[in-house]
């Protein structure tokens, strides 16, 4: 018979080194036509970390995301970054483009002043434009400050800046302290359908929704949550790496180290929940791996719901779900009453 | 706008110029691989403000067309491929590592083992791990010798040729087993257990004396494999001013940078690594793999040297995620309010550290759950065993223990008669709760999380 | 060796190969054809998919002797000078992809599937792409790709799944 049953699972989860040292560097160079280009030293892995940062500096220069050309991921070429790890590529290095890209700001305001007739802190960028605050008519387009600021003024508008999370190192004997600087927060639904037979479980519908800060790319995070979900369905499904009696592993391929295919995968309804962190870039925290941890509790919940029994061990395979229904039955029987 | 009589007339010539390149077998047209040469820019990428715009990925569109160029997809001249021979055997010290019989093959152009790197050892807290190992085995996947030859094949018939004596040791695979005072000591440390992390917030036995309802369960997660669809990949070309240039599947490059220098006993400024874009990296690639050891066969030959990882290799010797054991103790009171929690950890930290503290004090931290718990005691170690290295894994421990924390909250929920989502909420930190670790949380926002989550999937409402 | 004569990507190509060469090496190595990607080398993740005489195949699973006098059509053959083929353009828009590395074989096996002319249903499409393996992207947006295209190049309507809450 086929049971049906809800689950949820929360987190919470820190951006960044616990409590260690994990800086971005990045330099943003404008250039004579007001487009960009954007040095970093981390490497896309696949998440779009590198149109993220490019709309983090798009922004703060008031440009497109198109505008903006990243160059990343060379020891010769480009600035230090701690790297594509611990959710933090959003943040640190995020923090980091933003810094810089307000240095070659700073020039092109510096710049731009005195041929609008203002003080620089009286600018801003917005729409490819340089413009006086409040007086948007008052404006020259970027790419005509770009080129003064270069061929007449001298002065290449070239930022460089840095960024670390500010931490405070734990106690050794107690684990008090501040060991990251923010946290994202985050649910997952999971419906489930368990058949009592077999043990099999089928995950028909999964809801998302998770915190990340300001999402800077909407469509990007969704990618992030539905791909963490699969991680989180073959964690608890599916995934185990199995070893004989001497320590070699017996299922070192794609044969029968099973993961999730397409027709594993539930119906996804993802939710990004609005929040603003004052200290990451324009409110924006990080997304990649909280995206892969609540799923395996919400499942396993759900299958809690559907049949009653509790999997304790990872990963809820039918064998196992099977001998967990098979032992409630027999313990039911136990419970039951003496016969008149 | 394409001029199409000018396009006709290439056409027919390159119909012509293919006509005589099919009767002489000469490629001298080049393969067909045609992209628009009018680009097509998303609105969003042309939108300003930047920000919250569902701009397209140019990475994306090159991935589409095929012409992204992975590691694999990248030949140069001359370039050779190298193989690992992996132990086999899960703990053993090497008597004896023979490659002469592997030298003779076709094709080889070098051997390399680990008595012949610099400084045969990294990872990025503990430098635990050899390359290639050379003195003792501690687990099986650990790689012995690379061969480079013309062809991967080649490199692949070479590894059976090579002669490795070894004197097994007794392995041990169970965390438990290998914390025990009189078990062999796999890094002959005076214990196995490398690593500790403790919590110490509030008063534990207080808390628990104040709650009305105790509840205890002891949560277990399996070793998880990355996959990574492109497996690990690195080609090295060392040039003559001493310069290596390694494109690599690695994910953080400037640490990585500094890795290779102090293995290669080489100034970092003599060493370039530029990433491509990785076929995926969930924590899998942020660790030097065979970068010096084809850095050193590449110095060897003369010629560039690729390793790509085969599906094999990317499982038995690169990183997975820990196995944990988690036992949870919990006291609450009867409406449902957690009062105490204890948590104790042990971590099947595989053979060698990699990226262990880190999990290990994130899923510390992490392990009461998004929830206020005032008394709480969280111990948890990690443990050499004889197995598959563990290391950085989407989540650095967080998934283990929410299955743990969250598993146990509907165990209460039930026993004590609350809804799910109710006994959530009741619990969940708010703007200002302090964490674990004494930190004051802000922009916190786990109670909208869960009631958007809930909403959307029609909780309330739903029925079996 | 063995000589091969094939027509890839409408392109009559030639080489001479070890008799045990799979098509995925003759097109990566002695044709330069890299889109098909090597991913597990047995056939199990579909990273190789392409198209044998309309057929999507594993190239890793055929030998090139027996793909020898065939078409094959590759990733590399599917945009033309003027435009993206739709199925890449979709997948694009949509952010399908995002390591890249099941890109290629994910959009033959679609184009193998949407070339079929069949009317089609989300179950449907995730039966045809159950032998492609992804890690990154939990399929979802590669099926709205998918959709996206299909329903651009056949006019026709992929049913939609019921929605859930407003």
């Amino acid at each position: 018979m086929i049971h049906r049953g809800k689950g949820i699972g929360c987190m919470w989860y820190p951006i960044g080194f616990t409590a260690a040292a994990n800086p971005s560097a990045a330099t943003v160079k404008v250039n004579e036509d007001g487009t960009a280009t954007l040095l970093t030293g981390t490497v896309e892995t696949g998440q779009g970390s590198l149109t993220v940062l490019a709309q983090i500096a798009a922004e703060e220069l008031g440009v497109s995301t198109d505008d903006i050309h990243v160059v990343s991921a060379d020891t010769d070429a480009t600035p230090m970054d701690t790297g594509a790890i611990a959710s933090r590529t959003t943040y640190v290095t995020g923090n980091a483009i933003k810094l810089a890209a307000e240095h070659a700001k700073q020039i092109l305001f510096e710049v731009a002043a005195p041929m609008l007739g203002v003080q620089p802190n009286q600018l801003e960028a917005i729409d490819r434009k340089i413009q006086v605050q409040y007086f948007p008519q008052r404006s020259l387009p970027i790419a005509d400050v770009a080129l003064q600021a270069q061929f007449v003024m001298g002065r290449p508008p070239i930022g460089s800046a840095s960024y670390n999370p500010p931490t405070v190192g734990m106690d050794p004997e107690t684990g008090q302290g501040k060991p990251f600087s923010t946290y994202v927060y985050a649910t997952q639904c999971a419906e489930v359908e368990v058949d009592d037979e077999t043990g099999e479980v089928d995950v028909l519908y999964m809801s998302a929704a998770h915190d990340c800060g300001t999402a800077i790319n909407p469509m990007l995070v969704e990618g992030q949550i539905e791909g963490g979900i699969s991680m989180g369905l073959g964690f608890a499904l599916q995934e185990e790496m199995l070893f004989n009696d001497l320590g070699q592993q017996l299922n070192p391929n794609l044969t029968n180290y099973i993961m999730p295919t397409s027709l594993d995968m539930p119906e996804i309804d993802v939710d990004i929940v609005e929040n603003f962190d004052p200290t990451g870039p324009f409110g924006a925290k990080g997304v990649g791996e909280p995206t892969a941890v609540p799923t395996a509790a919400a499942i396993c919940n759900a299958i809690f719901d559907a049949v009653g029994v509790r999997i304790t061990s990872l990963p809820a395979t039918a064998e196992k779900v099977l001998m967990a229904i098979k032992d409630k039955r027999l313990s039911n029987q136990r419970a039951l009453p003496a016969a008149e | 706008m394409v001029d199409e009589t000018k396009l006709a007339e290439k056409q027919e010539t390159v119909e012509t110029l293919r006509k005589v390149d099919d009767d002489l077998r000469l490629p001298s047209v080049p393969e067909r691989n045609f992209f628009p040469k009018e680009i097509d820019i998303a609105p969003a990428r042309l939108q300003t403000p930047a920000i919250g715009q569902r701009a397209t990925r140019p990475d994306g569109r090159l991935h589409g067309l095929g012409q992204t160029k992975y590691i694999d997809d990248m030949f140069f001249p001359g370039m050779l491929h190298a193989k690992i021979k992996r132990a086999g055997v899960a703990h053993a010290k090497i008597k004896s590592i023979d490659v002469s019989e592997a030298q003779k093959m076709p094709g080889v152009q070098a051997t390399l083992i680990g008595s012949e790197i610099p400084v045969n050892s990294f990872g990025p807290s503990l430098q635990d791990q050899p390359l290639l190992a050379d003195q003792v085995v501690r687990h099986a996947g650990d790689g012995i010798a690379a061969v480079a030859a013309v062809t991967e094949q080649q490199a692949l018939d070479a590894l059976e040729k090579i002669k490795v004596v070894y004197e097994e040791l007794p392995p041990v695979f169970d965390p438990i087993e290998a914390m025990s005072e009189d078990a062999i000591k796999i890094h002959n440390n005076d214990s196995n257990i490398y690593a500790s992390k403790t919590i110490i917030k509030g008063d534990i036995e207080q808390g628990f004396k104040d709650s009305d309802y105790i509840f205890e369960r002891r949560f277990t997660t399996q070793m998880v494999e990355h996959v990574p669809m492109e497996p690990h990949a690195s080609i090295a070309e060392w040039d003559a001013n001493g310069r290596v240039t390694l494109h690599s599947s690695l994910g953080r490059i400037t640490l990585g940078r500094a890795d290779i220098a102090r293995t290669l006993e080489m100034p970092i400024n003599r060493i370039r690594i530029i990433a491509t874009v990785v076929g995926g990296n969930f924590g899998g690639k942020n660790e030097i793999t065979t970068e010096p050891i084809i850095s050193l066969l590449s110095k060897k030959t003369g010629h560039p040297v690729k390793c790509v990882f085969t599906r094999e290799d990317e499982f038995i010797s690169s990183t997975t995620r820990h196995p944990f054991i988690m036992d949870y103790k919990t006291g609450v009171s009867k409406e449902g309010k957690i009062l105490a929690r204890k948590v104790r950890i042990v971590c099947d930290g595989g053979a060698y550290c990699s990226w262990t503290e880190t999990t290990l004090g994130k899923a510390s931290i992490l392990s009461a759950g998004p929830y206020n718990v005032e008394n709480l005691h969280v111990d948890a170690y990690a443990v050499y065993t004889t197995k598959t290295v563990t290391g950085a894994m989407r989540g650095f421990g967080a998934p283990q223990v929410c299955f743990a924390y969250e598993s146990h909250m509907d165990d209460i929920a039930a026993e004590l008669g609350i809804e799910p989502l109710e006994i959530r909420l009741m619990n969940a930190f708010n703007e200002g709760s302090s964490s674990p670790t004494g930190q004051v949380l802000e922009s916190v926002v786990v109670s909208d999380s869960l009631i958007m989550a809930t909403e959307r999937f029609g909780w309330k409402e739903w029925q079996k | 060796m063995t000589d091969i004569t094939l027509n890839v990507n409408g392109e009559v190509k030639t080489a001479s190969v070890p008799p045990e060469t799979t098509l995925l090496k003759m097109l990566r190595e002695d044709l330069n054809f890299t889109g098909a990607k090597i991913g597990c080398d047995v056939g199990d993740c579909g990273a190789c998919t392409v198209l044998v005489d309309g057929l999507a195949v594993n190239a890793c699973l055929m030998l090139a002797a027996q793909a020898n006098g065939k078409e094959v059509l590759t990733i590399e053959g599917l945009s033309t000078l003027d435009k993206y083929h739709p199925i890449q353009k979709a997948f694009e828009d949509v952010a399908a992809l995002q390591c890249g590395f099941c890109g290629p074989g994910m959009i033959m096996a679609t184009k193998a599937l949407i070339d079929q002319e069949q009317e089609l249903t989300r179950d449907q499409i995730k039966d045809a792409l159950s032998g492609n393996l992804c890690r990154c992207t939990g399929y979802t947006k590669i099926i709205d790709g998918v959709i996206d295209a299909y329903e651009k190049i056949t006019g026709r309507k992929v049913p939609a799944r019921n929605p859930r809450a407003a």
